[in-house]
């Protein structure tokens, strides 16, 4: 089995748009960072505009803490596109190049190739996350220093203590990655069913924005269908940095999460198990 | 001679009430003068934000002053504090010619007797439009003052004096402030989830607090000017 994730890392390590997503998380931060330096204080006072109407705000606003976390809620749609561009390739990516047959001629189980797969996607996924944690927490805290985090929500304003907020960043990546996760299988299962990269990519990244839009709209008759979509208990990150903490909404989200990812992964294997692989 | 009476009975105790109405500009002067005694200070703050539609913990701060005007605080994290900070008020009083004062009662504030001063600014430019103090005319201390300025409401602060009070330097300070309802676009906040508050359109909290708690004063012992850059 240990072969076989290696095998599928390689695979992915040697297709040039696995470092696509890495080199946009790199520019986007980068981005990011230069535009805080540079001109952070501006969007601070342009954000927490309603407040400084009636309160002056004393303290190192502008910190590590804050750009991590502005970064992480800029990212929150763009990340899952960037790993759908790697997971909606893997199975059939290797339909479309006539690879597929010959693996499933081996002497493995088709289960054991698609949790090959799975696992080395989620590995990549880990990669992405990690490299996503390093640049914004890292290099923020480096350029702009530790201190007290703003959150800003629509209606109201959280300050959460610096000293608290490094257990808060570490669950909320936990959170990012199961739900990477959730993507990361979607788009696998829908791998399953085409024998080109194209349909399974862009049909995940259609779903990841129809939901999204469909989360972001205040409309009455979308509240009723929100629960059902998993992109709305993607952004449950956003809750660990709310206080006091709603640990049962936080585990409702995981357990949906969690039961997500199992779906998506009994599709896919039940799927290329009776697959008729004829490419 | 009914009518008669009446008027020798009005200029009798209504003369001698308008000579045992306290002049407002000598209770001015008795509290600026404490309040001169004072050079500089440094103290340790705590600073505790009540509002509706802000969470945060109290914060820890370091308020320096110095005469006549320099004023600044010091937190070790973020703190939010009212726009009209608690020098504001010894700042108005200062300048004598800049506004018109006049005693418009008393009243018993903290089981102290007080008089309540109405001060009223000279110029139409400034941002305040009316400040009421209640002043203990005793110890010359100002036991609540109420600001009305043109950008930012009314804010309400009560005065707790304890072992400073002959430098009229509190012990805490109660900021009732005015809060409007919080609200910006989900798209510029990200909070996708986010429902609908639960407290009903005109039941939310109109007013908040911001409590400082002052201790461990360091008076008159040199305040450096790089503390207020």
């Amino acid at each position: 089995m240990y072969r076989i994730i290696l095998t599928e890392l390689i695979k992915i390590a040697a297709k040039p748009r696995s470092y696509i997503g890495l080199i946009a998380i790199t520019v986007i931060v980068g981005l990011i960072h230069l535009a805080m330096f540079l001109d952070g204080l501006n969007y601070i006072s342009f954000i927490t505009n309603p407040l400084q109407m009636a309160f002056s705000l004393e303290g190192n606003i502008l910190n590590g803490n804050l750009v991590c976390f502005i970064i992480l809620q800029t990212l929150i749609i763009q990340i899952p596109l960037l790993v759908a561009l790697v997971t909606g390739d893997l199975i059939s990516g290797e339909a479309a190049m006539g690879t597929i047959r010959l693996i499933a001629t081996r002497p493995i189980s088709r289960s054991k190739i698609i949790m090959s797969k799975f696992i080395a996607g989620a590995l990549y996924v880990f990669l992405l996350l990690l490299w996503l944690g390093l640049l914004s927490l890292g290099l923020g805290l480096l350029l702009f220093g530790p201190g007290d985090l703003i959150v800003l929500k629509s209606e109201e304003l959280i300050i959460i203590q610096g000293t608290d907020t490094l257990w808060r960043f570490l669950s909320a990546f936990g959170v990012a990655y199961l739900s990477l996760l959730v993507v990361s299988t979607f788009s696998m299962a829908l791998s399953c069913f085409a024998d080109n990269s194209i349909g399974p990519i862009i049909s995940t990244m259609a779903v990841i924005i129809l939901f999204t839009i469909i989360g972001t709209m205040e409309i009455p008759f979308f509240d009723q269908i929100k629960p059902f979509l998993f992109t709305t208990h993607m952004v449950i990150w956003r809750n660990f940095f709310d206080n006091p903490l709603p640990v049962q909404q936080i585990i409702n989200s995981l357990s949906i999460l969690a039961a997500h990812v199992v779906l998506f992964l009994s599709v896919t294997l039940y799927m290329f198990n009776k697959k008729d692989i004829l490419s | 001679m009914k009518n008669f009476l009446v008027i020798v009975i009005f200029l009798l105790f209504g003369l001698d009430g308008f000579a045992q109405q306290p002049d407002a500009r000598i209770i001015i002067k008795g509290v600026n003068e404490k309040f001169a005694k004072v050079k500089d200070y440094q103290a340790n703050a705590r600073i505790d934000t009540r509002i509706s539609f802000l969470k945060i913990l109290p914060q820890k701060a370091i308020v320096y002053f110095k005469q006549p005007d320099k004023f600044r605080i010091k937190s070790t994290g973020i703190a939010i504090l009212p726009k009209q900070q608690f020098d504001n008020l010894f700042s108005l009083l200062r300048k004598e010619d800049a506004y018109e004062a006049f005693v418009s009662g008393a009243e018993v504030i903290q089981g102290r007797p007080t008089v309540l001063l109405n001060i009223i600014p000279r110029a139409d430019t400034s941002d305040l439009v009316l400040a009421k103090t209640w002043v203990d005319t005793k110890e010359n201390l100002i036991m609540r003052s109420q600001l009305t300025t043109k950008s930012n409401g009314t804010v309400l602060i009560d005065y707790q004096y304890g072992k400073y009070s002959d430098y009229a330097l509190p012990d805490q300070i109660k900021f009732t402030v005015e809060v409007k309802k919080f609200k910006i676009p989900k798209a510029v906040s990200a909070d996708i989830n986010s429902t609908a508050s639960k407290v009903p359109p005109g039941k939310e909290p109109k007013t908040g607090n911001i409590i400082i708690d002052l201790k461990e004063y360091k008076i008159n012992l040199g305040v450096a000017d790089s503390y207020f850059k």
